[in-house]
């Protein structure tokens, strides 16, 4: 890069473009002619604030991702390093009778064991505390972690975990969020309701809405749990000071909550926890709460040596947070032209076993849920609920691509009941520059109509004749047979 | 305990091993070569991927004793103190890692393909990193990094055979 020619007008010759020479060449066989478009430089017009945009830069971390020498939290070791495994439930709802850890403490090689019951204040959680450390009386999912141990190995960990022995009363598990959100169901952390948040919109008059309507159309979507399988499992590594001060290295992502749990979970002055966090092997909402960190501080306090967990695999699947479920009911009130008049919805959201970030996601959800269209009648109603399955926390959108799927499939819906075109049937009705949003926010630099066009043109979308998913689209030009009444 | 002794990254090395440890466990804990990363344990994933005698394996999979006397390459030795490796550097430049768990995995899987298809096309790239899992990418970058690393290692070695 001439760092002396003007960045604004330079050509940006980037090692891609110089060998791709045939336009295309990294592009599968299509049936369809390939759209070619020019990478265009964009120069900034008003506001000219900074010459970096549109310039290629280098990722700072890229060249020792490259060579392998990035150092994630399982790649460090310490003198005199313990290992440590957790023995997890394998039962989805039961009342713990008794826990016999002798046979384990007897192994050689075992430093030290922990259950709940060491745990100075053994709940915790964004916002309903209600996820403990290691569960001591009662097991709300499969993955909960009941005994900890920490041995000279790894394998030596594992072996004791298994010599462990615990007396499960198995208990009936809710596992039907539907079944949960029914009053007469048994609560599943009784004596609190299982509905643990609701959100309502209200906006406007629904009823009226569908009374002006010519056609109502319901729809059924319903979304799935979704593990965020980073490649690097969780990791953390926990070790005190001489002065009783806490170190933890972990992949733990928010580390500011993360004091704070620590703090609170260990009953220490917020001021003696020290969390290091380094380059994480991806993330995704998954690493946004502690997992193991307290039984790992524990650990290192009963043996004074550093103590090092990482997640096997399949923990990841049955002891990390996944992505929330959702159960999504539509009705939408149009007239004969595709104008949306109202729309009535309800979510339920499978809140698994503990509430995690659920409060967040349920909130998020039912803002967005009734999608990016001018709808002068709403009504949504949100509820999350607890079941006994893998808890539901953060997850790249946090309700919001789980209702989108819902809204936009109920829109071509919609289009295919009216004969209309989905792209029209959206052009209609989207938000456009100062629209009022379901939460009654008057929104600014909408560009919802201008992107749908563009792409429209980019990718060549036919309005007329070819059904999505045929793949024979052509290049065509947009008619002003869709008329855009702003 | 089971002492091995292998080449790895073209030095002699050896270790004193429990006989059940893997080659992945043996190249990390004892050997300090901390590059190949543990992502599932069961060949899955492919963030352990080595070369071994030329051929790439899922370290995870192969036991220490097995790689006995064996030539072992890691990503730990493709730079030299003079250059990085044309891969790496490919890597680099077109931003084909985010997070960089996979990357090791990756770039290994990318050598071992590049070795023996100096000229290789798409559906052959993705075929060599059909045992490589990422999250992150998308894989795309990857390939057109792949595509120019290629044509930079077919200059090297033209130039090294004048």
């Amino acid at each position: 890069m001439d760092k002396d020619k003007n960045p604004k007008v330079a050509e940006k010759v980037s090692p891609v473009e110089t060998v791709l020479k045939e336009p295309g060449i990294l592009h599968e066989p299509v049936a369809a002619p390939l759209v070619t478009y020019p990478i265009e430089v964009v120069i900034p017009k008003a506001r000219q604030q900074t010459p970096a945009v549109g310039q290629r830069a280098t990722r700072l971390d890229g060249r020792l991702h490259g060579l392998g020498q990035t150092g994630y939290i399982d790649d460090m070791t310490f003198p005199g390093m313990l290992y440590a495994k957790i023995r997890r439930a394998g039962v989805a709802s039961a009342r713990i009778k008794s826990i016999d850890t002798s046979e384990a403490e007897a192994m050689p090689g075992v430093m030290a064991v922990l259950t709940g019951k060491d745990v100075p204040n053994n709940s915790f959680g964004p916002s309903i505390k209600d996820q403990p450390v290691l569960a001591y009386e009662r097991v709300f999912h499969a993955g909960d972690g009941i005994v900890a141990v920490a041995a000279v190995t790894e394998q030596i960990a594992a072996e004791a975990c298994q010599k462990v022995k615990i007396e499960f009363e198995v208990l009936t598990p809710v596992l039907d969020p539907l079944e949960s959100l029914k009053l007469e169901t048994p609560g599943v952390h009784a004596p609190s309701a299982n509905i643990y948040q609701k959100k309502f919109i209200k906006k406007g008059d629904v009823e009226k809405g569908f009374a002006m309507s010519d056609h109502i159309i319901e729809g059924h979507f319903t979304t799935q749990m979704v593990e965020h399988v980073p490649m690097e499992p969780h990791a953390t590594i926990a070790m005190w000071d001489a002065n009783g001060r806490l170190t933890v290295y972990s992949t733990l992502g928010r580390i500011t909550l993360g004091r704070a749990d620590l703090a609170s979970t260990l009953g220490i002055p917020i001021s003696r926890v020290r969390i290091v966090a380094t380059i994480v092997g991806g993330n995704f909402g998954g690493k946004n709460e502690i997992t193991t960190e307290p039984v790992l501080a524990l650990l290192s306090k009963k043996t004074g040596r550093p103590v090092k967990s990482v997640f096997t695999r399949p923990d990841e699947f049955i002891a990390s947070t996944t992505r929330h479920p959702l159960i999504m009911d539509y009705k939408t009130g149009v007239t004969k032209d595709g104008r949306i008049q109202a729309r009535k919805l309800r979510l339920v959201l499978d809140g698994g076993a503990y509430c995690s970030w659920s409060e967040t996601t349920l909130s998020k959800a039912c803002i967005l849920s009734a999608g990016p269209y001018n709808i002068e009648n709403l009504y949504a109603e949100a509820y999350v609920v607890y079941t006994n399955k893998t808890m539901t926390g953060a997850m790249r959108g946090f309700g919001a691509p789980q209702v989108c799927f819902a809204y936009e499939s109920h829109m071509d819906d919609i289009a295919t009941l009216l004969n209309m075109d989905p792209l029209d049937i959206r052009l209609i009705n989207a938000f456009h520059e100062g629209s009022i949003s379901p939460t009654g926010q008057k929104l600014q630099s909408v560009v919802v109509k201008e992107s749908l066009l563009r792409a429209a043109e980019r990718f060549g979308w036919n309005p007329k004749g070819s059904t999505a998913g045929a793949g024979k689209i052509l290049p065509k030009e947009i008619t002003s047979g869709t008329t855009v009444r702003a | 305990m089971l002492t091995v002794t292998l080449k790895v990254n073209g030095e002699t090395r050896t270790a004193v091993v429990p006989p059940e440890t893997t080659l992945l466990r043996m190249l990390r804990d004892q050997l300090n070569l901390t590059g190949s990363k543990l992502g599932c344990d069961v060949g899955d994933c492919g963030a352990c991927t080595v070369i071994v005698d030329g051929k790439v394996v899922n370290s995870c999979l192969m036991l220490a004793g097995q790689a006995e006397g064996r030539d072992v390459q890691t990503i730990e030795g493709l730079a030299t103190m003079d250059r990085v490796h044309p891969i790496q550097r490919a890597f680099e430049d077109c931003a084909s890692l985010q997070c960089g768990f996979c990357g090791p995995g990756v770039i290994m899987s990318a050598k071992a393909l590049l070795d023996e298809i100096p000229n290789p096309t798409i559906p052959q790239i993705r075929d060599a990193l059909g045992g490589n899992l990422c999250r992150c990418t998308g894989y795309v970058k990857m390939i057109e990094a792949i595509l120019i690393a290629a044509t930079a290692m077919r200059g090297e070695s033209a130039q090294a055979s004048r």
